[in-house]
């Protein structure tokens, strides 16, 4: 018998994961924040997240950066929501204290899942607004508008060009689903005296106790509100030189424009939040369209977009709606009588996944979509699909066994799954020590002897799933260190290629002979083509990976904030 | 329920109550149209009423005899005069023995408890054995509950569950790839059934009740692929169904059902349906971490670290 961990034991730690952040955590912030930000603010902010609330001169003494640094760095992070300031904990007069924001930090890593989900739903422009957004933390929309008009107009063919109330009228679209939100804004009660750097829109410091949670955006009633701008005209295009500077990733300031708009000093930042409940939405959707069918599908996204404006996003279940409501919402072009929806809404029902529950019998049947229950399935048919892979189908079934009948013995698993028993018990020895389950000890005497006690295996789907986000941060970190790797091994011969290319592009724009275009191109060997080649493959796979994995980490944390608030 | 209390020595009386049988065995052989109560009492007046009783319990249990009743009141007949041509030629002792491995039924008995109901030195036990054994009356059965214990019964016994583990169990092994065989048999059958229902094109409550298959259906359908040399019962399917479901790959759905429904056990019925998975397999999987065997070991700057990983270099160049 194996009586490594218990359970106990195992709960413990969990909880110590809960409260803390992990070294897991830490490494890929860390990492996160080096990419996007450099050096400099990855050293201050893998600090602040370490030590906690800490004053400017305290970070700057501890994490060995020169004050103005320090400063810079905390600017940027505010910028970005990443890190908030309160007054000072030893009372009035005390400095400022800074706090940085793991969960923040983190969804850097969901930056392609945003910007491409605004390309889903509102074109190039829609990308465009929000990838500005997200690389730049906070804008005013008229400086937006102007950004985004621009780099459309500059990718045109010449001649055409975007006028800025095209850019208006998805901006507002995207304030209107309330994809964007206006920052909050800053509280002035911050002692006048402090060094901070105040940047609008990270988070006022309030003015009561330290303890106090900064408001969030949404308790301001302007949160959605668009500004009436005065805004005419187009996009410009961009001359080569800028273009080249662009390109290198030296990020311009954004032109300081003499102009006025009217909407001076309201900040606009990405709502996370919504995306989120829109990558849930899409997870449930998908999920029933796998497990069922496309019409089934379709039945529950109406159910979802009816119910976005009714239901809080932190409800386990949508609103209820009767048959009667969904059957007119349905789109135009499914044309399923009223009989057959309502077949198929029992089907629903019947489902084991609990993705619809009915709640009434009034208006033809009050349904519901079962938000916290269907995120509990899934999350666990994720758990059930790492074993499946990792450690094969028969070890499958029995983790699906013991989360489905909870506690048994050895001997039960081996019937129940059809397993001899040293298989059995070698694959439970594997899981168990693996920490995918755990076994309880049930003692029949009180001497706690081992032949009087009960030997029970079973799953902590929960624990489990916090225990999986963590080897999903570590898997992301791994990958962005190959990434980083493979990068760096290849250096030279990176900067080699993007030289040549820099000067076939200013042969190209001087009109130069096609034979000196192909001399310069040859400058390239072909062995060294291949490597470029290959490395383009490598760091193409590395990065869907990161995506992928992070659609992991989404729908395991969605599943455990779920759960806290259910338990709440 | 005497024979059982008595099993460890050989108790006169034990050996007196198979005598007893015998004698209303030949008995009944004389009479082959029946005998009453009354016809065994005259026989054998010394028997005592509660004796005689528990004897011919014993025989109806075991179907040597049959109980009729016609206007005379209760008639006990032989079921099989068979067995009893069978001995002949054999002696008192052969019987004895013969008569004792019957008694243990499907559940068998074995050499050491035969030996100390009939009272014969050991020697003499293997001999008579050994005997019955080629004139193909008994048989020799591995047991699986204790490798090495063989136990006795007639030839043309199925035996227990428990001495044979059932039918996924050959000399004491557990045929583990026969259970694997019939688990995607089974899938296979419930998926072609789910096809067809969802080609239909029926409404989808149809469909759906269409891709059911009640366990009674699977166990014909499987009876009917030969592939298993032994007999299958219902519960035997319903337990390979049951892996299926832990594989999730098939979902079951208890219904009540008419009495006498094909099928039905005390008024339900078990559908099954193969279902398919309701996501795939997780991004975290995708990866070669997600998968890798050291893990917890592989630290950037460290022995294993992700850039001088193997795993990842493979995975990179597929
Ligand atoms: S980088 Fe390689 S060694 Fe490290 S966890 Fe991933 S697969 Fe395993």
């Amino acid at each position: 018998m194996h009586r490594g961990r218990s359970s106990a034991h195992w709960k413990q730690r969990a909880e110590v994961r809960q409260v803390t952040m992990t070294a897991q955590e830490a490494r890929l912030c860390g990492l996160l924040l080096r990419e996007h930000f450099g050096e400099v603010v990855e050293r201050v902010g893998t600090h602040l997240l370490r030590s906690g609330a800490q004053n400017l001169r305290t970070v700057a003494n501890e994490s060995g950066t020169p004050l103005d640094l320090v400063k810079k760095s905390l600017c940027v992070l505010m910028k970005h929501g990443a890190c908030s300031f309160r007054a000072g904990r030893k009372g009035p007069g005390s400095p400022v204290e800074y706090r940085a924001s793991c969960e923040r930090i983190l969804l850097i890593l969901r930056y392609p899942r945003y910007i491409y989900t605004a390309k889903t739903l509102y074109g190039d422009t829609g990308e465009l607004v929000v990838e500005e957004l997200l690389q730049r933390g906070h804008m005013t929309m008229s400086s937006i508008v102007k950004t985004v008009a621009d780099r459309l107009t500059h990718n045109m063919e010449e001649g055409r060009r975007v006028e800025y109330s095209e850019v208006v009228s998805t901006f507002s679209k995207l304030v209107e689903t309330h994809f964007l939100q206006r920052c909050p804004p800053v509280s002035e009660a911050v002692p006048a005296a402090s060094t901070a750097p105040m940047i609008p829109g990270s988070g006022p410091a309030s003015s009561g106790p330290a303890a106090s949670a900064p408001p969030t955006a949404e308790s301001f009633p302007d949160c959605y509100t668009v500004p009436h701008v005065s805004l005419v005209g187009w996009g410009k295009r961009r001359r080569s030189g800028e273009d080249a500077a662009e390109e290198q990733g030296v990020s311009k300031k954004a032109k300081t424009d003499e102009q006025t708009h009217g909407d001076e000093g309201v900040y606009w930042q990405v709502n996370f939040e919504r995306f989120h409940l829109h990558f849930r939405d899409q997870t449930i959707i998908s999920a029933v369209a796998s497990k069922l069918d496309q019409t089934s599908s379709e039945i529950v996204r109406t159910m979802l977009r009816m119910s976005e404006v009714t239901t809080p996003p932190s409800a386990s279940c949508t609103q209820a709606l009767s048959a009667n409501e969904i059957f007119r919402s349905l789109p135009a072009n499914y044309s399923i009588s009223r009989p057959i929806l309502d077949q198929y809404l029992t089907l629903l029902v019947d489902d084991p996944m609990e993705f619809v529950g009915k709640s009434g019998d009034s208006g033809g049947g009050m349904y519901v979509v079962n938000l916290h229950r269907a995120l509990t399935n899934l999350a666990r048919a994720t758990l059930e699909s790492v074993v499946q892979e990792r450690f094969g189908s028969r070890s499958a079934r029995i983790f699906r066994l013991l989360l489905r009948k909870h506690h048994l013995e050895q001997k039960q698993v081996e019937d129940f799954a059809m397993i001899p028993a040293k298989e059995a018990k070698d694959m439970l020895y594997t899981l168990l020590s693996e920490n995918l389950v755990h076994l309880q000890e049930i003692p029949k005497t009180p001497d706690h002897a081992p032949s009087r006690t009960f030997y029970l295996y079973t799953v902590n789907q929960l624990a489990t799933a916090r225990m999986l986000l963590q080897h999903c941060y570590k898997t992301v970190a791994n990958l962005i260190d190959r990434r980083l790797f493979e990068t760096k091994e290849s250096k030279r011969l990176l900067e080699k290629s993007q030289r040549i290319e820099a000067i076939m592009a200013s042969l190209q724009a001087s009109g130069a002979e096609p034979e000196q275009l192909t001399e310069v191109e040859e400058m390239i060997t072909a062995p060294e083509k291949q490597q470029l080649e290959s490395l383009r493959h490598h760091i193409n796979k590395l990065d869907s990976a990161e995506n992928q994995v992070d659609e992991t980490v989404f729908l395991l944390k969605a599943y455990v904030n779920s759960t806290a608030k259910a338990t709440q | 329920m005497a024979d059982v209390k008595v099993k460890k020595e050989s108790d006169p009386a034990d050996v007196a109550a198979i005598e007893t049988r015998s004698k209303i065995k030949e008995l009944c052989q004389q009479f082959p149209h029946g005998i009453t109560d009354q016809v065994i009492q005259n026989d054998m007046p010394h028997l005592e009423a509660q004796q005689r009783a528990m004897v011919l319990n014993k025989l109806l249990s075991l179907g040597h005899l049959d109980l009729l009743k016609n206007s005379s009141g209760l008639l006990y007949r032989m079921k099989d005069a068979q067995s009893a041509s069978k001995m002949k030629g054999s002696d008192n002792q052969e019987k004895l023995v013969y008569q004792i491995i019957e008694d243990a039924g499907n559940k068998g008995i074995w050499t050491r408890d035969i030996r100390f109901k009939c009272n014969l030195p050991l020697t003499e036990v293997n001999k008579i054995l050994k005997n019955l054994e080629s004139k193909k009356l008994i048989k020799a059965v591995k047991s699986v509950a204790a490798s090495k214990k063989k136990v006795y019964m007639l030839y043309n016994v199925q035996p227990d569950r428990s001495v044979t583990g059932g039918a996924w169990y050959s000399d004491q092994d557990f045929e583990s790839e026969f259970v694997e065989v019939l688990n995607q048999q089974c899938f296979k059958f419930l998926q072609s059934k789910a096809e067809v229902a969802r080609d239909s094109k029926q409404s989808p409550m149809i469909q759906r009740n269409s891709s059911f298959a009640t366990s009674h259906e699977v166990w014909k359908y499987i009876c009917e692929l030969g592939i298993s040399k032994v007999d299958l019962s219902m519960e035997d399917i319903e337990t390979i169904l049951s892996t299926l479901i832990y594989d999730g790959k098939v979902e079951m759905t208890i219904i009540a059902a008419k009495e006498g429904t094909v099928g039905s056990v005390d008024g339900q019925m078990k559908l099954y349906r193969g279902v398919n998975p309701v996501i795939q397999p997780t991004g975290l999987v995708k990866t070669p971490c997600g998968l890798c065997p050291v893990f917890d070991e592989c630290h950037e700057g460290g022995e294993i670290s992700p850039s001088r990983c193997i795993y990842m270099t493979e995975w990179l160049n597929f």
